[in-house]
């Protein structure tokens, strides 16, 4: 919905798919494997793969539909700006501690500070706390938020989606969610 | 017969119709080869399944006052998927009711069902024999009970009488994959007559000349697969997990 087919500037429709160890990355393999049924070419950069056996089967998911993996990213941030259309951020969830980034990922911050293509982030950007915005972190321009917005996300200035229509209303009361109706059958809404 | 009619029966003979083995073949390699899991294949399925019908009878469209619809799931694999899709039409805002006679000790299957639980979905403990019952109650009923894993001409007790009453019923009929009671293989003569058939990841055999309403769901089946068993599937477009065949 951000980024239509038709709107990319490249010739190719490339996505750079930047997955970490944990579910935030497993979410961003599946992330890869939808946009690849919908007719994007994404790339996925793996750096540190989980010993979980789900995140493996999704991994193995992917590799299936061909979706090729990086063996590492270039630190050149114009290599990137050239190869892709944008970079989904998969990297680092809620359970990251933001005051303690280690390598691969501390490095591949830097880099996407630099780049200038877009920077789709889920969930949370990787790099901020997950209740404070944050100062000099990432600057994505779509969050896809999970379930319900984060703190962190309170002023966000950049298109903010809301993913987990499936969330029972149970749920939704007890913590005082109040979301907003998603529209027809959309499994998302913009915030 | 024209000439555009003579090109469809080309195309639509070039689609290609499964038998049970492929159907069993494919899936085996999904979960084996291609490490899908099953819940996440039946979560797939079964979403597919009430977009389906959210297609086939929106809400504006549904006659009776209240959006009623009732799903009757059977023990397998295809009554978990009518478990999810019933999850899935609640939180589209219709009002699913399940009749589920035989639960299965698969644990899977019962975490859908205390899935479907939690949204508030009722399940009832008997289906009423009296047909206008349900033909007042509901809007339309989806047949979830019986897939390509069972033996057509050996139908037990409930389902035998559960399929009775569906051919007595007046309100449509959305099965999942296969009507329940046919033959996977052959169109049926004397079984139920679903309005709408939503097909698994390919037609099966029986669906050849399915008259009504026919919905394709399995976006998510790998290139490999479809080339690997020519399965010659339509595009799907823009980003729906589904398509009318």
């Amino acid at each position: 919905q951000a980024y239509p087919l038709s709107a990319l500037s490249k010739k190719q429709p490339t996505v750079l798919v930047i997955c970490g160890p944990d579910q935030n990355g497993s979410i961003g393999l599946v992330c890869a494997r939808h946009l690849r049924i919908f007719d994007y070419e994404p790339t996925v950069y793996h750096p540190k793969r989980s010993s979980h056996s789900l995140h493996q089967d999704f991994t193995i998911q992917c590799e299936k539909m061909d979706i090729p993996f990086l063996s590492y990213l270039p630190t050149e941030v114009q290599l990137i700006n050239d190869a892709y259309n944008l970079v989904i951020d998969a990297m680092l969830g809620l359970e990251a501690d933001s005051s303690n980034i280690k390598e691969p990922y501390s490095g591949i911050l830097v880099t996407l500070k630099q780049i200038k293509i877009p920077i789709v982030s889920v969930d949370v950007p990787s790099g901020w706390d997950a209740e404070e915005p944050s100062q000099d972190g990432i600057n994505p321009e779509v969050l896809i938020s999970l379930i319900a917005p984060k703190k962190c996300a309170l002023n966000f200035s950049g298109k903010h989606f809301l993913a987990g229509r499936f969330l029972p209303y149970d749920i939704q009361k007890k913590y005082e969610l109040n979301l907003p109706d998603y529209a027809g059958t959309d499994c998302l809404l913009e915030l | 017969v024209s000439h555009s009619q003579t090109r469809q029966c080309e195309i639509r003979a070039k689609r290609k119709y499964i038998n049970k083995g492929d159907a069993a073949a494919i899936e085996t390699e999904l979960l084996r080869d291609y490490k899908f899991g099953q819940q996440q294949l039946i979560e797939l399925w079964g979403q597919a399944c009430a977009l389906a019908i959210t297609k086939a009878y929106p809400l504006s469209a549904l006659s009776k006052k209240q959006p009623t619809v009732l799903v009757i799931c059977g023990p397998d694999q295809n009554g978990s998927i009518g478990l999810v899709c019933a999850r899935h039409l609640r939180i589209f805002d219709y009002e699913p009711t399940v009749y589920h006679p035989k639960r299965s000790s698969h644990s899977l299957h019962q975490d859908f069902t205390i899935q479907c639980e939690k949204m508030d979905i009722p399940f009832l403990s008997y289906l009423p024999t009296e047909v206008q019952l349900i033909n007042d109650a509901y809007n339309l009923v989806i047949d979830a009970m019986l897939g390509l894993e069972a033996d057509s001409s050996n139908i037990k007790e409930p389902y035998s009488g559960i399929l009775v009453t569906l051919k007595q019923i007046k309100i449509p009929i959305v099965s999942v994959d296969v009507p329940s009671g046919w033959d996977a293989e052959e169109p049926s003569q004397d079984g139920i007559n679903p309005e709408v058939l939503i097909s698994l990841m390919a037609p099966k055999k029986c669906a050849l000349n399915f008259s009504g309403k026919h919905f394709l769901a399995g976006r998510f089946l790998p290139y490999d697969i479809q080339k690997k068993y020519e399965l010659n599937l339509p595009d799907y477009a823009g980003t729906d997990c589904l398509l009318e065949l």
